[in-house]
């Protein structure tokens, strides 16, 4: 004799597995379609995203490099340009005055000499 | 009144024992629960489109990270997966009503509350073509009202038939929680189901 909570399961099991079976033919062929999808092998987005993770790296760490390259840059171009702006002075009027650093210190001890020099060199011509 | 004795037609029956067998591929394993995962689903979300969503999401992601489990893993590891679908799917609901609520769509012209928002379901009857779509509503009318666990213990445990070591897998707990949910279940049961005794 079955007690009634075996019948309870009994019958609730049966019903379950005939609503099962009778399902809706569109709704059994969307989970057909579904369980196909669900089985193809990774789609190509994912290889791609593969390849993709590299060269995004590999971009990152070029970016970087150029960015802490640039500034190196930045400051070798003046202090090339440093050396011809003092080779330029006697022809150049320049506003920007020689860098310290690269300089001759005599250049400063003897400034008042270089000055009348630069002025009296221009009329040096005139005088022969 | 309902019809007590629900015979097993014999296409349920060679279906459940051709299932008794671990099925050899994952394919042979999915055209075998597919259906009954959307029933399940349907059952606990009373919703057609959102218990398709679950057990899709189900399968692709049993596919991607168990593929390669041995074949008699796969059952417990499923009904797991779609469990927490349909919980994930139950709170969305709910935060969903929350905001409706928030937003002043929770109360009619009056003050008084209106009933929690629930998506349309523009798809036929879950059971039109059932003949005992009767005390299947019934049957799924008493379950829903049963709390979260109590379901998923009688659901995993007696509809679908796993044993007690899988259904805790499947749960997320221990084999005695599982025997404590279901005689809770039962005994809620017996009470609402007073006609099937």
């Amino acid at each position: 004799m079955t007690s009634p909570d075996d019948r309870i399961e009994q019958r609730a099991h049966a019903l379950y597995r005939q609503a099962s079976q009778q399902l809706d033919p569109a709704m059994a062929g969307r989970l057909r379609a579904a369980r196909r999808e669900a089985l193809q092998p990774a789609p190509s987005s994912h290889r791609a995203a593969r390849l993709l993770l590299p060269a995004g790296a590999f971009a990152a760490v070029a970016l970087a490099a150029l960015m802490v390259w640039q500034p190196h840059r930045g400051t070798t171009a003046p202090a090339r340009a440093v050396p011809a702006l003092i080779a330029g002075t006697g022809q150049d009027d320049s506003d920007l005055p020689p860098d310290a650093d690269s300089a001759d210190p005599t250049l400063y001890q003897n400034l008042d000499f270089y000055g009348w020099l630069a002025a009296n060199d221009s009329s040096a011509p005139e005088r022969r | 009144m309902n019809s007590l004795a629900v015979p097993m037609t014999d296409d349920v029956l060679t279906e459940e024992a051709g299932e008794r067998s671990v099925p050899a591929t994952l394919d042979a394993f999915l055209a075998q629960v597919e259906r009954r995962a959307f029933r399940m689903a349907e059952l606990q979300l009373g919703h057609r489109e959102d218990a398709f969503d679950a057990v899709q999401d189900a399968m692709l992601r049993l596919v991607r990270h168990y593929r390669d489990k041995p074949a008699g893993e796969w059952s417990p590891l499923f009904w797991g997966i779609l469990r927490r679908r349909v919980v994930d799917l139950q709170r969305r609901r709910k935060v969903r009503s929350i905001v409706v609520g928030w937003l002043g769509g929770g109360r009619d012209g009056d003050g008084d509350e209106l009933p929690t928002w629930e998506p349309a379901d523009p798809g036929p009857g879950p059971l039109d073509r059932l003949h005992d779509a009767q005390s299947w509503r019934d049957m799924a009318d008493a379950v829903r009202k049963l709390p979260l666990r109590q379901r998923e213990a009688f659901m995993l445990r007696v509809l679908e038939g796993l044993d007690v070591a899988d259904t805790a897998r499947a749960m997320g707990c221990s084999e005695g929680s599982v025997k404590t949910h279901l005689s809770r279940a039962m005994h809620h049961l017996r009470d609402q189901l007073e006609e099937w005794r």
